[in-house]
């Protein structure tokens, strides 16, 4: 095995993300559930460990707690060491100047004594919202073959919502010469995957530009490429995804239910670590249905499960059936209710009865709130951590339950399409204060 | 101190009667419930019941309960003080020697008792499936004031034979103690669920060791504190099951599948604890048909699943049926076989439309009908069935088989695979 030159990781892990809706307002993306056991971090992390490095930072800032919590000292994944090891960045008050992480390239010029005290030949710059599986060894190996300051990982744009990424333009020897934001069209093409590898000098050397601006890719990756730095580019084939949205997140869940997965989670050689849960195996009883779907520890299936993804410590009713859905940590769904196309967060109470997602003929609602439209699910219905949903009550697709809603947030047994609950008599939690794209 | 803050297992036992599931490994070892070790409901209680600092005697076959137990991170007994030590036969000093008996092996490791100063010690099993808070038992005996207190499960009468059975006074003091009596006085049974003050115990482990007995604690240690001391009965009406024989270990099992299980596994206010494996979800395909079952985290099911516990990472390929049986971890069911009233150990590979657990003639195991006669099948470790074998009930077949150790065709109900010994040199 070639020895791995010192690398410094830094994640990136405090970003909020409004696309998801529900999802996102109480945990950054990187401490989303995922595929049944998982976090999203879990990918990165384990990448980490199967590529031989550990010294780790994971950079946070917004709604970081449920983040540490999942980290803790790093168990699971054998990073709790005497060297290296991961360490939680969290902005904090200093004696001059103090400010919140004001972007990604502020995050890390803020742990810029992180970064020197590593004395690390290369930084890796992650982010702990993608799910992937990939060798940083073999990318660190490419960017020192390549003597590059900058090699920045892409990989095959997924066909949705082409202005979500970075299309990376290079020469035939992988030489970088554009990296274009966001652009105005369609199609495929090479993508900039938001994995980096930077020779520390030169990172630290941009980072440290007086009047250099806080975004890593505008202000440090745009102008080394302008400035004709040796920035080449990696390309990852396998799969990768950004699920920063509700529609990503879940067609990225749904993948893993296919009858062949793009993503294998069960090569022995690369498993993807999560610290465990005391929970008992999955119990299917008598008159279980179950097919294509992800069944965690602790699920109890008593109704009709098809596509979908059921974390630890569901219960499925008898004479529920839920389909294409991903119903999260000890969600309970009644007898005789219904699931389809749905997101459920954790804790949340399904009424006997109830029909979310379903078709049907739905009446005109007072609840519908145009202010939400900001950020459309087609079709999937989001419920949001701990929500009670009444009995018999029917919720059409694409709608929106917020983040602890009661029943009696529910003032008829009808919710439009598209329509948001929200729970009443509560102060909206608080917003734009911890702004920042970490 | 007069609280019990220390308690011993026993874990030693060669469980013969759980044929080759113990043939490589020690009884507590066995794999149950899907995910679990016998042994960790007797860990998971101590740690529950607030003892962290735990004892554990071996002797056969320790490697796999050394692996399971490690430094005893899932229960939280990685600890400073206290944790959990695995107790092992040593040399070096005289009176030291492979444990002659229960009570022989905690006599040779009374050191690890003297040390902690402890008035009164817990001795427990490792071999049963049961949730107990011991603190209960432990305030009877305190409060009672007994030499020795013994957890005492209810049977029916007739299947007393096979513990230790006890005859209790109105005030549930033990008045005789009778290990495996032909015709037993009542249903009332040891759960090996002991708390002794210690210094009546360690006075009779002296005595007993002197003696030619079996240094046995159901045969020798209780029958004698029940006659010269002050032995108390602590009536337990909790799901208590022995794991000692193949059937009892199926049945147990099986128990787990009821709409209304006796012993659920999951309570989350009694948490049985042990360590994890990194495998995903289970994972269903488009054609799996999955009732009356449990399935662990790595197992894929593409077949029909009915009936049956299958342990982590097992699979079962598209159209094949699982029914009744246990599949341990690993093992591999090829398309179309058919596994019916069977224990797969872990890691067997069944080829495509093997049957095993096949018919319904139920001729006793030519080599052991004690043991193997209520139908169950039973294939060791890592043995390779070859494709469209059939392998009638109550067969035993041995561990680390390959195709061509087969014969050709099929094994009748009542057969016995194993490979002819070679003597290795």
């Amino acid at each position: 095995m070639t020895a791995i030159p010192p690398v410094l990781v830094l994640v990136l892990a405090g970003g909020r993300s409004d696309a998801l809706r529900a999802l996102g307002r109480i945990r950054t993306a990187s401490a989303l559930p995922y595929g049944g056991k998982y976090r999203v971090i879990d990918f990165t992390l384990s990448n980490c460990v199967h590529s031989g490095l550990n010294r780790i930072g994971i950079l946070t800032q917004y709604a970081p707690l449920s983040l540490h919590g999942h980290i803790g000292i790093g168990r699971a994944w054998d990073l709790d060491r005497r060297d290296g090891g991961i360490r939680l960045l969290q902005p904090y008050v200093r004696q001059r100047e103090t400010n919140w992480y004001r972007g990604t390239a502020d995050a890390l010029l803020q742990n810029r004594n992180v970064i020197e005290d590593a004395q690390a030949r290369h930084i890796l710059v992650l982010s702990g919202d993608l799910v992937y599986k990939m060798d940083y060894a073999e990318l660190i190996r490419f960017h020192e073959e390549h003597d590059a300051a900058l090699t920045l990982v892409t990989v095959i744009a997924p066909s949705d919502e082409p202005e979500r990424y970075g299309y990376v333009h290079a020469d035939r020897t992988g030489r970088v010469s554009a990296l274009e934001e966001k652009p105005k069209r369609s199609g495929g093409g090479a993508v900039s995957g938001a994995i980096y590898a930077f020779r520390a000098k030169e990172l630290l050397d941009r980072l440290r530009r007086p009047g250099a601006g806080p975004d890593l890719v505008t202000d440090v990756i745009q102008p080394m490429i302008a400035e004709k730095a040796r920035v080449f580019a990696y390309p990852h084939r396998g799969y990768w995804r950004d699920i920063g949205t509700v529609d990503s997140y879940y067609e990225s869940n749904m993948d893993l239910v296919r009858s062949s997965p793009p993503l294998n989670l069960y090569d022995p050689d690369w498993l993807i670590y999560t610290p465990s849960e005391d929970r008992s195996p999955a119990v299917f009883g008598g008159q279980a249905v179950a097919s294509q779907s992800l069944v965690s520890h602790g699920a109890r299936v008593e109704g009709t499960v098809r596509r979908s993804v059921l974390f630890p410590g569901v219960h499925i009713g008898p004479g529920a059936v839920v389909e294409d859905s991903i119903v999260m940590h000890d969600t309970r769904v009644g007898p005789g209710a219904s699931l389809r196309r749905a997101i459920v967060d954790k804790r949340v109470v399904i009424g006997s009865g109830a029909m979310v997602g379903h078709q049907g003929p739905v009446a005109e609602d007072v609840l519908v709130t145009a202010a939400d439209a900001r950020t459309p699910a087609p079709g999937l219905c989001v419920i949001g951590k701990g929500s009670v949903i009444p009995a018999s009550t029917r919720i059409g697709p694409d709608a929106l339950i917020e983040i602890g809603v009661s029943e009696r947030d529910f003032p008829g047994r009808e919710v439009a399409a598209g329509a948001v609950v929200r729970p009443s008599g509560r102060v909206a939690a608080a917003r734009g204060a911890t702004r920042g794209p970490v | 101190m007069s609280f019990v803050s220390y308690a011993m297992i026993l874990a030693g036992g060669l469980g013969s009667r759980l044929c080759i599931l113990s043939e490589k490994r020690a009884k507590p070892a066995v794999p149950f419930g899907g995910k679990y070790r016998i042994i960790d409901f007797a860990l998971s209680n101590c740690v529950n019941s607030g003892i962290y600092d735990v004892g554990i005697l071996t002797q056969y076959r320790p490697l796999s309960l050394r692996d399971h137990i490690g430094i005893g991170r899932p229960w939280d007994l990685d600890r400073k003080r206290g944790g959990v030590e695995l107790l092992q036969p040593f040399q070096g000093w005289a009176e030291t020697d492979w444990y002659r008996g229960t009570a022989d092996a905690i006599y040779q490791n009374w050191i690890r008792v003297e040390e902690r100063e402890a008035e009164h010690l817990l001795v427990l099993s490792g071999d049963h499936v049961y949730r107990m808070d011991y603190r209960p038992m432990i305030e009877a005996h305190l409060a009672r004031g007994a030499d020795a207190t013994v957890g005492i499960a209810q049977v029916p009468k007739e299947e007393a034979r096979g513990f230790g059975v006890v005859d209790l006074d109105g005030d549930d003091w033990i008045r005789g103690f009778f290990e495996k009596p032909a015709s037993p006085p009542s249903g009332n049974i040891s759960m090996g669920v002991y708390v002794f003050r210690t210094a009546a115990l360690h006075a009779m482990l002296r005595e007993d060791s002197e003696r030619d007995t079996a240094h046995d604690f159901g045969r020798n240690i209780l029958p004698a504190m029940v006659s010269s001391g002050r032995v108390l009965g602590f009536r337990y009406d909790g799901y208590w099951q022995d794991i000692g024989t193949l059937d009892s270990y199926y049945r147990a099992n099986l128990d787990l599948l009821k709409p209304d299980p006796p012993f659920p596994l999951e309570d989350s206010r009694w948490p049985i604890f042990t360590p994890s494996t990194e495998f995903p979800p289970a994972r269903l395909g488009a054609r799996a048909e999955v009732r009356a079952s449990i399935l662990t985290h790595g197992t894929i099911v593409n077949g029909t699943v009915e009936r049956s516990i299958l342990f982590p990472g097992a699979v079962v390929e598209e159209g094949a049926t699982v029914r009744d049986s246990i599949v341990m971890g690993e093992t591999w069911v090829g398309p179309e076989a058919q596994i019916h009233h069977s224990i797969l150990d872990k890691r067997v590979h069944v080829g495509p439309r093997a049957r095993v657990g096949y018919g319904s003639d139920l001729t006793p195991n030519r080599s052991c009908p004690e043991h193997l006669s209520s139908g169950i099948t039973i294939v060791g470790k890592e043995t390779r069935i070859p494709e469209s074998m059939t392998i009638g009930r109550n067969c035993r077949v041995s561990a680390n088989l390959i195709e061509e150790d087969f014969p050709e065709g099929s094994i009748p109900s009542g057969g016995v695979m194993e490979r002819e010994l070679n003597v290795a040199h």
